[in-house]
């Protein structure tokens, strides 16, 4: 009985610690999308087209940069939504504007008001 | 609002909502790229002289950012369109699709002109709302359809965005004064 607890027992840190490898790997792997396992910050890119933030919701790990670039022929900003407590001001085609994300974030485009994104920080 | 006031209101509605069935009509226009060019130009020009209107009689913070959107957005796609007709040796040539809309345009103008102060915003925004559905209808149902070129039909098609986010702004602006 003892013995087949234990081999149970040594499945299961097996399996765990095959599960924690293949994680890491996929973190190590590709770090623009790792939010849960990387200490280290990354950059992701929230591109601005045809009058949408794409993605429009994107998860990051606190501490993250967002950048956001303007491909459209008309200025865009970003500005955060609730209480309007900072914003990127107006940029152009072609520009960029980046943000540390230490919280969450509902944002507009003050400018185009109908333009919303959200980010979340990963649990 | 005056009995005066709703009539010019309904009637410069149906007006601008008429542009589309005016083009489509028994005899749907055929536009070269020239005429489209013409067309695209005319129709961001109307908005901006709107704007500029808007600009001059309005006192209401939501109406005045909107209208100086619609000028700065609109010129945006002006130069847009001038910058691909330089490129492509094409001259924007008048048509009836033009014609047709100065003239509407210029009756719109007169009414904007004449509604009283305390009606101008509500008058203005309605007039916004109205004619961006009509011209949304205008270029997917006769203007990317008939563009020959692929260049000046990727440049229509970037436009219907930006008119779809000025019609859900105006509505937004809609609601928002007439609290």
């Amino acid at each position: 009985m003892r013995t087949h607890k234990s081999s149970i027992s040594k499945y299961l840190l097996f399996f765990a610690a095959l599960i924690l490898l293949i994680m890491f790997l996929m973190g190590y792997k590709n770090p623009e999308n790792n939010v849960g396992f990387s200490k280290a910050p990354t950059t992701h890119t929230v591109t601005i087209f045809r009058m949408k933030f794409n993605p429009a919701n994107l998860t990051v790990k606190k501490g993250d940069t967002v950048v956001w670039i303007n491909k459209d022929f008309v200025p865009h900003d970003v500005t955060e939504e609730l209480s309007h407590k900072w914003t990127s001001k107006p940029f152009n085609k072609g520009e960029k504007w980046s943000k540390v994300i230490n919280e969450d974030i509902e944002y507009f485009c003050n400018l185009h008001k109908v333009m919303k994104g959200t980010i979340t920080l990963a649990k | 609002m005056n009995t005066k006031i709703k009539i010019t209101l309904i009637m410069t509605c149906v007006l601008l909502l008429s542009i589309p069935n005016m083009m489509w009509g028994q005899e749907t226009p055929k536009l070269n790229d020239s005429e489209i060019a013409s067309v695209a130009v005319v129709a961001n020009q109307i908005d901006i002289d709107y704007a500029k209107m808007a600009i001059k009689r309005s006192k209401n913070k939501e109406v005045i950012d909107f209208a100086n959107r619609m000028m700065e957005d609109h010129n945006a796609v002006i130069q847009q369109a001038v910058a691909l007709v330089t490129k492509l040796g094409v001259t924007p040539k008048d048509n009836e699709v033009s014609q047709s809309l100065l003239k509407q345009s210029k009756e719109t103008l007169k009414k904007l002109k004449k509604t009283k102060k305390q009606d101008f915003d509500k008058t203005y925004i309605d007039n916004e709302v109205a004619y961006h559905k009509a011209v949304i209808d205008a270029v997917n149902g006769l203007l990317i359809p008939q563009a020959k070129n692929a260049e000046l039909k990727n440049l229509l098609e970037a436009v219907v965005p930006a008119l779809e986010a000025h019609l859900g702004h105006a509505k937004m602006a809609r609601s928002k004064i007439s609290k």
